[in-house]
C-alpha cells in the first residue's frame, strides 16, 4: 500500500471516528440531568420564560430534528452559538486552545527530554544506586496529586521566593518581547507540575523497555563486534526501546488535551480549554461542549495518525500500511 | 547526524506549535501610570469566574454582575439598613396602584458622549419585557405593562395589576443599557455585547477596555461619573483577574498581585487572613439565607407536626458555630432577615433544638417508634456538592434528626442534577441558599404562593396567600410591615420553610487601599460602583 492510500484510508477512518464522537457527544449532553434554561436562567424565572429560552436554543424540537440541524451546521463549518455567551463557539474555543497546546506541548517536551536520559541512565546501571533512586523518585512522582503540587510550588516559588508569578498566562500590560518573557515565566510552574507528575511514567517505561532490549541478541552481537558501549546503548538499544514511549507520548497528548489539564489550569488560573470545558459543563452550554469535544476528537485522531507514522519511522520492521 | 525524516518531523512539530502558539497582544499604551501613583493607581480585583455574558440583561454570574455593574447603572441600590437607595434615580414611587415612576438624574452621559435619558430607561424595561432575556430583571417585570419616557428625566411605568414591589425591585435589579447600542443589535436576549462592534459604552465609573478571557478584564476610568464624590473615580484602572482556585487567589493577595478578593472567603480562611500583615478583612452583611424546605406533596411532610419535629431536631447554634465559625446570624427562623431593619420582627424566635420534643410531636401525630426509638420516617435530602457549607451542615442535620428517631438520607448532587431535581420537586427535603432576598413581599410571593417560581415546599395556605397578596398591593410601608411580619410568623410556626441563618460574608483587601463602602450581599459588598470608584491607594 502506498503512503498516499494509507494516509487517505486513515483520514477516512478518522472522519468516521469524529462523526461517532460528535454523535455520542450530542446524545450524551441531552441525557444529562437538567437543561440549559435551568442552568443559565435566573432562579426567579417563571416556567413560561424557561420554556421560551428552550425554544430560543432550539431544544424544544424533537431530538432527530436537532441532530440533523446540528450535522448540517457542522458540514458548513459552523459550530454554532454558545448558549451562555451568545458568541460563536469557534471564537470561544480559539481563545482557549492555544494556551492548552502551549502548556501540554512545553511540559511534554521537557518530560521527554528528561525522561529518556533518566530512563537510559537507570537502565544502564540497573540495580545500582542511581537506578533505585530514579525508581523511587519516578514512582513518587506518579502518585502526586496535581493540585497539591501546584499549590506547593506556588507557595514556595511564587509567594516565598518570588521567582515566578502566581496565576495567569502572562503579565497584563506587557507587549512585544516582554510579553513573551512573561508568557515563559508564567509557563514554568504549571509545566513543572505536569512534568513532575508525568515524568515517572516515561522514566519507568524507557527503563524497563531498555533493560529488555539490552538483553537481546543483537545487543550482545554489537558488543562482540567491538562497538562502543554508549553507541550500542543510545543508537541500537534505545531506538527499539523508544517504541512504547512513542505510544505513551501519543496517549498522554490525548489524555491531557481531553480534560487532563483542567486541574492544572484551575490551580494556576491558566486560561486553557480544560477550564472552558468545565465552565461549559456547569452551564450546560451544549454548543460549546459539542464544539470542544469535536475539536478534541479531531486532535486525538491527528495525534494518533502522527504516532503511527513516527512508529514507522522509528522501527523499520513496521511498514506504513502493513 | 540527524536523518532527513527526523528533521522533517521536527520541523513539522515546530511549525505546528508555532501556528498554535498564543498571539501577543498588539502594542498598546502600556497601561502605565502617571507620576502620582495615588490618583492613577490600578485596582486589581480577584474573582473566581470568567465573565460569561457582557449583556447585563442576560448575565447571571457574579463576575458578569460585578463588571457590567461598573458600566450600566441601576436605578436604585440598597443601603446597610436594607432600604433601597437612589443611584441613577433620584425619586421613585407610585402615582396610583397601577402606575409608577422614576425620576432620574439630569445631565448624565454615556462614555461615547451620548446623553443618558429616561428613553434609555424605558427602552431597557420594554425591550426586556419583550425579548425575555435570561437575567433576573425579566422575572421582575411580570406585572409591568409598559414604560414610557415622558421627559428626559422621568419614566412612567404602567402595571397590568396593582403591585407595590415592581418599582423598587425593577429599580434594584435592572441595569440600564444604552438604547443607541442595544436597539440596533435586535433582540436584547441574543445580543452578546462583547465589544466586537467597537468596544463598550458605559455610564458607570469604568468602561471595559480589554478582555483577555480566562485571565483578566481591564476597565478604564470614565472621567465624568457624577455619582462619586468629586465626579471622577479615583483609580485609573480596574483589572479583574480570574483565579478559579481560591487558594491561588489568596496567595496572590498575599503576594500583592491583587488588591481585593471580590468573592466571599470560605469561613475557614477568614481568621487566617484577619491575622495577616498588610491585609484587611471587611465584613459584608448577607442579604440571603440558607434554608431547608420540606416537600409538602409528600404525605408525611404535609403534616405540620412532622415538619416541626424536623425543625426542632436541628442544632442551629452548632451549625453556625462549627460550620460557619460564628459567621452566621439567626433570623429567628423567619424569612425576614435582621438586615432588613424596617421589616424584621425580633419577637419571632428560632426553633429550639429539642430532639426529645420532636419525638413527642411525632407521637402526638400518631407515629410509633420501634425498639430502637426510630420512627417509620425516612426522608431524602438533596443539596449541591458545589456548596461546601451546606455539604458540611447536611451531616449535622442528619445526625440531629437521628436523635429524634427520623432517618435522613443525604443525597449530595452535582449542581445541574440538583437544580433539575429541585425544579421537578424530586426530593423530600431541599437544602440550599437564596443569595439575595431584598424585598419580603416579592420574595414571599416567589417562595410561598402556589405558583411561585421558587416555592420548593409546594405550600398552598389560603391564609398565607391572602397575606402575601395583600402585602403586594399595599403601598404604604407602615401598613405593609405588619402584614409581612404576620406572614413571616405563619411561615415560621407552620414550618413552611426552615430558615437556618443569614451568612455574613467576608472579603479581603490589601491595607494600602482604603475608601471602600460596604453594601449588603456578595454582589455589592465592596465592589459596588460607588465603592470601587471611591477606593484610593496610599503612598
Amino acid at each position: 500500500m502506498s503512503l498516499l492510500s494509507f494516509v487517505l484510508k486513515r483520514i477516512g477512518r478518522g472522519l468516521l471516528t469524529i462523526w461517532f464522537a460528535v454523535t455520542v457527544t450530542f446524545l450524551m449532553l441531552r441525557l444529562l440531568p437538567g437543561d440549559p434554561a435551568i442552568a443559565i436562567a435566573s432562579t426567579n424565572m417563571t416556567p413560561a420564560i424557561r420554556a421560551e429560552l428552550l425554544r430560543t436554543y432550539g431544544l424544544d424540537q424533537p431530538l432527530p430534528v436537532q441532530y440533523v440541524k446540528y450535522l448540517g451546521q457542522l458540514l458548513q463549518g459552523n459550530l454554532g452559538i454558545s448558549f451562555s455567551q451568545n458568541i460563536p463557539v469557534t471564537d470561544s474555543l480559539m481563545e482557549m486552545l492555544p494556551w492548552t497546546l502551549l502548556l501540554v506541548g512545553a511540559s511534554l517536551v521537557v518530560t521527554v527530554l528528561l525522561g529518556i536520559p533518566l530512563g537510559v541512565a537507570a537502565a544502564a546501571r540497573a540495580g545500582g544506586v542511581l537506578d533505585r533512586l530514579v525508581q523511587v523518585v519516578a514512582v513518587t512522582g506518579q502518585s502526586l496529586f496535581v493540585p497539591s503540587v501546584g499549590i506547593l510550588l506556588l507557595y514556595v516559588f511564587g509567594l516565598q521566593l518570588g521567582w515566578f508569578p502566581i496565576g495567569g498566562a502572562y503579565t497584563d500590560g506587557t507587549y512585544g518581547g516582554a510579553w513573551y518573557v512573561s508568557v515563559i515565566s508564567h509557563l514554568v510552574l504549571p509545566s513543572l507540575s505536569l512534568v513532575l507528575v508525568q515524568l515517572g511514567s516515561y522514566v519507568l517505561t524507557v527503563r524497563s523497555t531498555l533493560i529488555e532490549a539490552l538483553g537481546e541478541d543483537y545487543v550482545t552481537l554489537a558488543h562482540a563486534n567491538g562497538l562502543p558501549g554508549r553507541r550500542v546503548l543510545w543508537k541500537h538499544a534505545l531506538r527499539n526501546a523508544l517504541l512504547p514511549t512513542t505510544t505513551l507520548i501519543g496517549l498522554q497528548i490525548c489524555l491531557y488535551l481531553v480534560g487532563g489539564v483542567i486541574l492544572i489550569e484551575t490551580v494556576y488560573a491558566y486560561p486553557g480549554i480544560g477550564r472552558g470545558i468545565y465552565d461549559a459543563v456547569i452551564r450546560l452550554d451544549f454548543p460549546l461542549l459539542q464544539g470542544a469535544f469535536l475539536l478534541l476528537a479531531a486532535v486525538v485522531v491527528v495525534v494518533n495518525m502522527i504516532t503511527d507514522v513516527v512508529y514507522g519511522l522509528l522501527d523499520p520492521r513496521v511498514k506504513v500500511g502493513s | 547526524m540527524i536523518s532527513r525524516p527526523r528533521l522533517i518531523t521536527a520541523a513539522v512539530a515546530v511549525a505546528l506549535l508555532a501556528a498554535c502558539a498564543p498571539e501577543a497582544p498588539g502594542t498598546g499604551s502600556g497601561g502605565s501610570t502617571s507620576g502620582n501613583q495615588v490618583s492613577d493607581a490600578t485596582l486589581t480585583i480577584a474573582t473566581t469566574t470568567d465573565v460569561v455574558n457582557y449583556n447585563p440583561l442576560v448575565g447571571n454570574s457574579r463576575s458578569d454582575y460585578w463588571i457590567t455593574n461598573l458600566m450600566y447603572p441601576h436605578l436604585l441600590s440598597i443601603g446597610p439598613d436594607g432600604n433601597k437607595q437612589p443611584e441613577l434615580a433620584t425619586k421613585w414611587g407610585y402615582d396610583n396602584p397601577t402606575s409608577g415612576y422614576y425620576e432620574i438624574k439630569s445631565g448624565l452621559k454615556w462614555s461615547d458622549g451620548k446623553p443618558l435619558t429616561a428613553k434609555d430607561v424605558a427602552f431597557t424595561l420594554n425591550a426586556t419585557k419583550r425579548d425575555k432575556p435570561a437575567g433576573t430583571l425579566t422575572g421582575q417585570l411580570t406585572n409591568m405593562a409598559s414604560a414610557t419616557a415622558v421627559s428626559d428625566t422621568r419614566v412612567e411605568v404602567k402595571l397590568s395589576a396593582p403591585d407595590s414591589t415592581v418599582i423598587p425591585e425593577v429599580g434594584f435589579w435592572g441595569n440600564i443599557v444604552p438604547q443607541h447600542v442595544f436597539e440596533p443589535a435586535g433582540s436584547v436576549a441574543k445580543f452578546a455585547n462583547d465589544g466586537s462592534n467597537g468596544g463598550w459604552v458605559s455610564a458607570g465609573p469604568y468602561v471595559l477596555s480589554d478582555v483577555q478571557r480566562g485571565q483578566s478584564y481591564t476597565m478604564t476610568r470614565v472621567d465624568n461619573y457624577p455619582l462619586v464624590e468629586g465626579g471622577k473615580p479615583k483609580a485609573a484602572k480596574i483589572v479583574y483577574r480570574v483565579f478559579p482556585d481560591v487558594n491561588t487567589e489568596i496567595l496572590s493577595l498575599k503576594n500583592g498581585d491583587v488588591d481585593v478578593i471580590a468573592n466571599s472567603l470560605p469561613p475557614a480562611q477568614v481568621k487566617g487572613l484577619q491575622g495577616t500583615d498588610g491585609i484587611k478583612v471587611a465584613e459584608v452583611p448577607g442579604l440571603g439565607y440558607a434554608h431547608m424546605t420540606y416537600n409538602m406533596t409528600k404525605p408525611d411532610l404535609a403534616k405540620k407536626e412532622v415538619r416541626q419535629a424536623l425543625a426542632q431536631a436541628v442544632d442551629y447554634d452548632a451549625i453556625r458555630k462549627v460550620v460557619l465559625q460564628d459567621q452566621g446570624v439567626s433570623t429567628g427562623s423567619s424569612p425576614i432577615m435582621p438586615v432588613l431593619k424596617d421589616f424584621y420582627d425580633d419577637s419571632i424566635k428560632e426553633y429550639s433544638y429539642d430532639p426529645a420534643g420532636s419525638k413527642k410531636l411525632l407521637q402526638q401525630a400518631g407515629y410509633t417508634a420501634d425498639g430502637n426509638g426510630n420512627f417509620p420516617l425516612t426522608f431524602r435530602m438533596i443539596y449541591s456538592l458545589q456548596d461546601p457549607v451546606t455539604t458540611q451542615w447536611a451531616t449535622l442535620v442528619k445526625d440531629g434528626a437521628a436523635k429524634a428517631g427520623i432517618t435522613i438520607e443525604l443525597q449530595g448532587l452535582e449542581r445541574n442534577t440538583y437544580l433539575a431535581k429541585t425544579n421537578a420537586g424530586d426530593f423530600d427535603i431541599y437544602a440550599g441558599n437564596f443569595a439575595i432576598m431584598d424585598d419580603p413581599a416579592t420574595n414571599m410571593a416567589l417562595t410561598y404562593l402556589p405558583k411561585g417560581a421558587i416555592n420548593y415546599s409546594y405550600v398552598d395556605d389560603s391564609a398565607l396567600n391572602d397575606l402575601i397578596t395583600r402585602a403586594r398591593v399595599t403601598f404604604d410601608r407602615d401598613k405593609q410591615r405588619p402584614i409581612l411580619q404576620k406572614a413571616a410568623k405563619m411561615v415560621r410556626d407552620n414550618v413552611y420553610d426552615n430558615i437556618m441563618y443569614t451568612q455574613n460574608l467576608y472579603v479581603a483587601y490589601r491595607s494600602d487601599w482604603s475608601g471602600f463602602s460596604v453594601k449588603p450581599s456578595e454582589l455589592l459588598s465592596i465592589v459596588n460602583p460607588i465603592s470601587v470608584a471611591s477606593a484610593t491607594k496610599s503612598k
